[in-house]
């Protein structure tokens, strides 16, 4: 099933900074007439062949339909992009999808051919935030200049800021970091998030 | 702002080191920075967890396949022998029928009053009729890793046999008030998880009746124990539980999946005494059970033919073994060259893919069933086209030497061969197939009805298949089990029905969850699920997935390895200029044509593969990082390393049935002539006087006659990962107490994983040393005590790892 058709709307900014408030679809005015129209359906791709047979294979590892119909759903978009390689973040992938409602994200599906323009779009954001920047990400908590966090405020940040991660995800994350001071070496967390 | 609301409030103040504030925008950026690096890293990890599951599910599908090559190998033998042929003797010694003896015969046989328990024996010593205490007592004891004594497993096995002999076929239970009903699925002798499910549910007994079903044995390593458990909480509350027969309840699967040897193991002495009767303990369990005469619990599931009033009608014991139709009260003439036509019907499996949502279509279902062991013995005349369509299905057997060895002894069987007929009459015929059904089906998403060509007997049934079922037999649901779910359970056919698997870390440390049911007078279905070993506690999901799949990992590169000729030959097909040089895409596509496993080449490639130049991959570079460490005798092909190496656990599966009275020795005749047979079957072509040297020198302790250990020695099937996997297991619970830090052990536990495609999970019976080496006169054997520093511990799945070490030492020419 393909997604809605997307309104133009303002694109993400080409920054990893939370996006305004998207104006409510179906708006048919541009908020800032400068930005590009979000125009799936006119993304050139510039994959090759061996590229998207790679992508096919991990839509396919994704692909809980009972028949193998090569669909997803729209919750599992960003997983798969990520998978591939990219960075998004969930309002660019919201983006992507149209601006889905919140029940359609388990409802509504996206096969591979309708994906392809959508990881084509995702990939074209230059600024994925590069490991340089991580690196300054935490540094900003890391108040005595020493290399390390308090454990319980990156919690809290990550849990109340931003794209807000649940307990869980933040559990997950934090899995075996935290020393026993509750601090955490950001140089070796970094490690252990980009050595998945 | 953004998708998380913002509130930049004094609480979300941040200051530096200076005391400064920092910028709210600032704070923001980094958490949303953080934020998307942890979204992609869950991500990855959760592609990982996938196909390491893929992994798993297609290579067990495959070692079902390698079950079905057994299969055709015993037909094959039986096929090829002609009356005046030397190998007769083995094939009518192999399969003759010894169920003669009658009942009261069979008792003098099991009989247990003369063994002597020593006053040293520490464990249970039961005393008839068992009751509560004795049964929680028997389980206390196995927790503690005691074992029963032989008297008491013969006594405890007699009063099953006496009391599973009265009950019908068809178990029939109510929830009457309050009483709830647990409901297990598939444990494979992993003990851990029965004693869980005791633990969180309580031991059975009148106020709580359970319901296994089916599959308690193979695989694990305490089949047994849990076997004696389940008959002694039988026998202390008959009216309270209910066992079913699952198709591990089957003399013959066992032999090739671990419990015959297990048992053989255990039980030095009476071993034999006790598989014979637990053979008949088998054959005697009831076949489904039905709760309310609303919810049917079968091992397997349905057919479109299934009918239970027929079920209930049955002589469910005479059918002992899903590869040993029953034999005929009176011989009828039916049509000897019935199975040629049934061949006509054929559809020949192009392309056949591991993935069970499109299984293929594989020819008439009785095809399959009708074709036992003893329908072979009267030899039908077949032509060497139809021949070469049954072979070419199989697809693994080079076509002229089958053809030749098939030339000369076609027309010796041709005349010689009298027209008898096949013993069945449609009746037995179609209880038969009632009975494969309900053991060995699995379900499938799309409708209709087809035979499961994937695990060798019973069908795929579609929903609509179900919807049928249900209504003519006015049940709600079925529960069966048979198949792995990752959480344990998993409902389809509009949840109508529900698959229940009850052996956590099934395939490997962490890679399952077990659950079982509960059914209350409502008939709502509440689940537990649990993970069995303490091991996965200590670890987090990320290490989880991780050692899942380094396991999931290893034996993938042991298969693409053991397929290396077949690879190759695809691999040159494809660079016709010989440069050594393929691409990635082409690289997958034709391991997906060899190896016909359905799973994601190319999202697996980075772990494959080392390394490409330009997206191109040298070949012959990879097969060497794939292989063994130490290169190979010159005396050895490649070819037929491969070939024993693939076909190992048949091997050790052919000796326990060339072995019949479980023994544990096979005469040199025997041997000599299963060599012959073999190397025939596999397209080794070894001389008469090699075998004859290989058979004499096979014989290492000179006693005459060939056991278990010099039969597997004599094809050096060594694996090391076993030898590593002891030591590693050791590390692991080294590390797991020095530290708490993630440690990237990679270790199998020993003995309660299962990799699919290597080794019946037992404990290594084999005595592979290297002292055992030197006794064979023989050119220089191969290194097979590991050096220490090359266990691979610690750092990630290299391709230099070992896989195993493999020497087949022939005799000099």
């Amino acid at each position: 099933m393909a997604p809605k058709k997307v309104e133009p709307k303002k694109p993400e900014p080409k920054k990893p900074e939370p996006k305004k408030e998207e104006a409510p679809a179906p708006a048919p005015v541009p908020e800032t007439p400068k930005e590009p129209e979000l125009d799936l359906k006119s993304v050139p791709l510039e994959f090759t062949a061996d590229q998207i047979e790679e992508f096919r294979d991990a839509f396919t590892l994704f692909d809980e339909t009972p028949t193998g119909e090569m669909k997803i759903r729209y919750a599992q978009c960003g997983d798969v992009m990520r998978a591939l390689g990219h960075n998004p973040t969930n309002a660019d992938v919201l983006t992507v999808l149209g601006k889905p409602k919140t029940e359609d994200m388990n409802t509504k599906y996206l096969d591979f051919e309708t994906f392809l323009p959508m990881l084509q779009h995702i990939s074209r954001t230059k600024d994925q935030g590069t490991f340089e920047d991580f690196v300054e990400g935490l540094r900003v908590f890391d108040k005595e200049g020493n290399g390390t966090v308090m454990g319980a405020e990156l919690r809290h940040v990550l849990a109340t800021l931003g794209e807000k991660m649940t307990e869980d995800e933040v559990d997950r994350l934090m899995a075996g970091q935290e020393d026993a001071n509750g601090c955490i070496n950001y140089t070796s967390f970094i490690k252990h998030i980009l050595s998945g | 702002m953004g998708c998380g609301v913002t509130k930049t409030s004094e609480f979300n103040r941040k200051f530096d080191k200076d005391g400064n504030v920092i910028p709210a925008a600032i704070t923001m950026k980094a958490a949303v920075l953080i934020q998307r690096w942890y979204r992609q890293y869950a991500a990855r990890m959760e592609v990982r967890r996938r196909y390491t599951w893929n992994i798993f599910q297609s290579m067990e599908y495959a070692d079902l396949q390698d079950q079905i090559k057994l299969y055709n190998f015993l037909g094959y033998l039986m096929d090829n022998f002609t009356p005046p042929s030397s190998e007769r003797n083995l094939i009518s010694h192999i399969f003759r029928e010894n169920e003669v003896c009658r009942d009261a015969e069979w008792e003098r046989y099991f009989s247990y009053t003369n063994i002597d328990v020593p006053d040293i024996y520490s464990g249970p010593r039961l005393t008839f009729p068992l009751d509560m205490d004795q049964a929680a007592d028997l389980v206390e004891a196995f927790k503690k890793k005691q074992q029963l004594h032989s008297r008491y497993v013969l006594q405890l096995l007699l009063e099953t046999w006496k009391l599973l002999k009265v009950l019908p076929n068809i178990n029939r239970v109510s929830t009457c008030h309050s009483k709830e009903i647990t409901i297990c699925g598939d444990l494979h002798g992993q003990l851990e998880d029965l004693l869980l499910i005791f633990y969180k549910n309580g031991m059975p007994s009148l106020e709580k009746p359970y319901v296994f079903n089916g599959d308690y044995v193979d695989r694990g390593k305490d089949s047994i124990e849990i076997l004696l458990i389940l008959f002694a909480f039988l026998l202390v509350f008959p009216g309270d539980v209910y066992l079913n027969r699952g198709n591990h309840e089957d003399h013959i699967i066992n032999l090739r999946y671990g419990f015959t040897k297990e048992v053989l193991n255990k039980y030095k002495l009476h071993g034999k005494r006790i598989l014979k009767l637990l053979q008949k303990i088998f054959s005697w369990l009831p076949l489904v059970t039905v709760i309310d005469q609303r919810v049917l619990i079968v091992h397997g599931g349905i057919s479109d033919t299934t009918n239970l009033a027929l079920i209930a009608r049955v002589d469910r014991h005479r059918y002992v073994s899903a590869l040993r139709p029953p034999k005929k009260k009176t011989p009828s003439r039916t049509n000897v060259y019935a199975d040629s036509e049934r061949y006509d019907e054929m559809i020949i499996c192009k392309n056949r893919r591991g993935s069970l949502t499109f299984p293929k279509p594989f020819g008439a279902r009785e095809s399959f069933q009708r074709r036992s062991l003893q329908d072979f013995s009267r030899a039908v005349a077949r032509t060497l086209e139809e021949e070469f369509e049954v072979r070419r299905r199989q697809g693994e057997f080079s076509l002229s030497s089958f053809s030749k060895s098939h030339r000369i002894l076609s027309s010796a069987v041709s005349s010689d061969s009298e027209p008898e007929s096949s013993e069945f009459t449609d009746t037995s015929n179609e209880e038969w197939k009632q009975i494969l059904d309900l053991l060995w089906s699995d379900p499938m998403s799309h409708d209709g009805c087809i035979p499961n060509e994937v695990r060798g007997g019973g069908c795929y049934w579609g929903p609509d298949v179900t919807e049928g079922f249900l209504n003519r037999h006015n049940l709600q649901l079925i529960i069966r089990s048979h198949e792995c779910k990752q959480d344990g359970y998993e409902f389809c056919h509009n949840r109508k029905v529900l698959t229940l698997f009850s052996a956590s870390n099934y395939y490997e440390v962490g890679s399952n969850r077990g659950a079982f049911v509960r059914l209350g007078p409502d008939l709502v279905p509440y689940f537990v699920q649990y993970q069995a070993t303490s091991m996965t506690r200590g670890l987090s999901f990320p290490q989880n997935v991780k050692r899942t799949e380094h396991t999931a990992l290893k034996v993938l590169r042991e298969q693409l390895f053991v397929h290396k000729s077949d690879l190759l030959s695809a691999f040159q097909e494809i660079d016709k200029e010989n440069t050594g040089l393929i691409c990635l895409n082409e690289w997958a596509s034709a391991i997906e044509r060899v190896l016909h496993l359905d799973l994601p080449w190319r999202v697996l490639h980075p772990q494959l593969v080392s390394s490409t130049t330009d997206g191109r991959l040298d070949y012959h570079g990879w097969f060497r990082d794939l292989a063994l460490k130490k290169p190979s005798s010159e005396h050895i092909e490649q070819t037929m390393l491969e070939t024993l190496y693939r076909h190992r656990s048949t091997l050790e599966t052919i000796f326990r049935i060339v072995d019949t009275d479980n023994s544990g020795l096979i005469t040199f005749e025997d041997f000599r002539q299963t060599l012959k047979l073999l190397s025939a079957y596999l397209k080794m072509e070894i001389s008469d006087e090699v075998i004859n040297k290989l058979v004499i020198s096979t014989d290492t302790n000179n006693d005459g006659s060939i056991d278990i250990d010099e039969f597997m020695e004599a094809f050096r099937l060594v694996d090391k990962s076993r030898l590593e996997r002891g030591k590693s297991l050791l590390k692991l619970m080294q590390d797991n107490q020095e530290t708490e830090s993630p440690q990237p052990v990679y270790s199998t536990a020993p003995q309660t994983s299962q990799c699919p495609a290597s080794q019946p999970a037992d404990p290594p019976a084999s005595n592979t040393t290297d002292s055992a080496c030197s006794q064979t006169a023989n050119p220089p054997a191969l290194q097979t005590a590991d050096s220490p520093g090359s266990l691979a511990e610690d750092c990630p799945a290299s391709q230099t790892e070992d896989l195993c070490h493999i020497s087949v030492v022939v005799p000099p020419q």
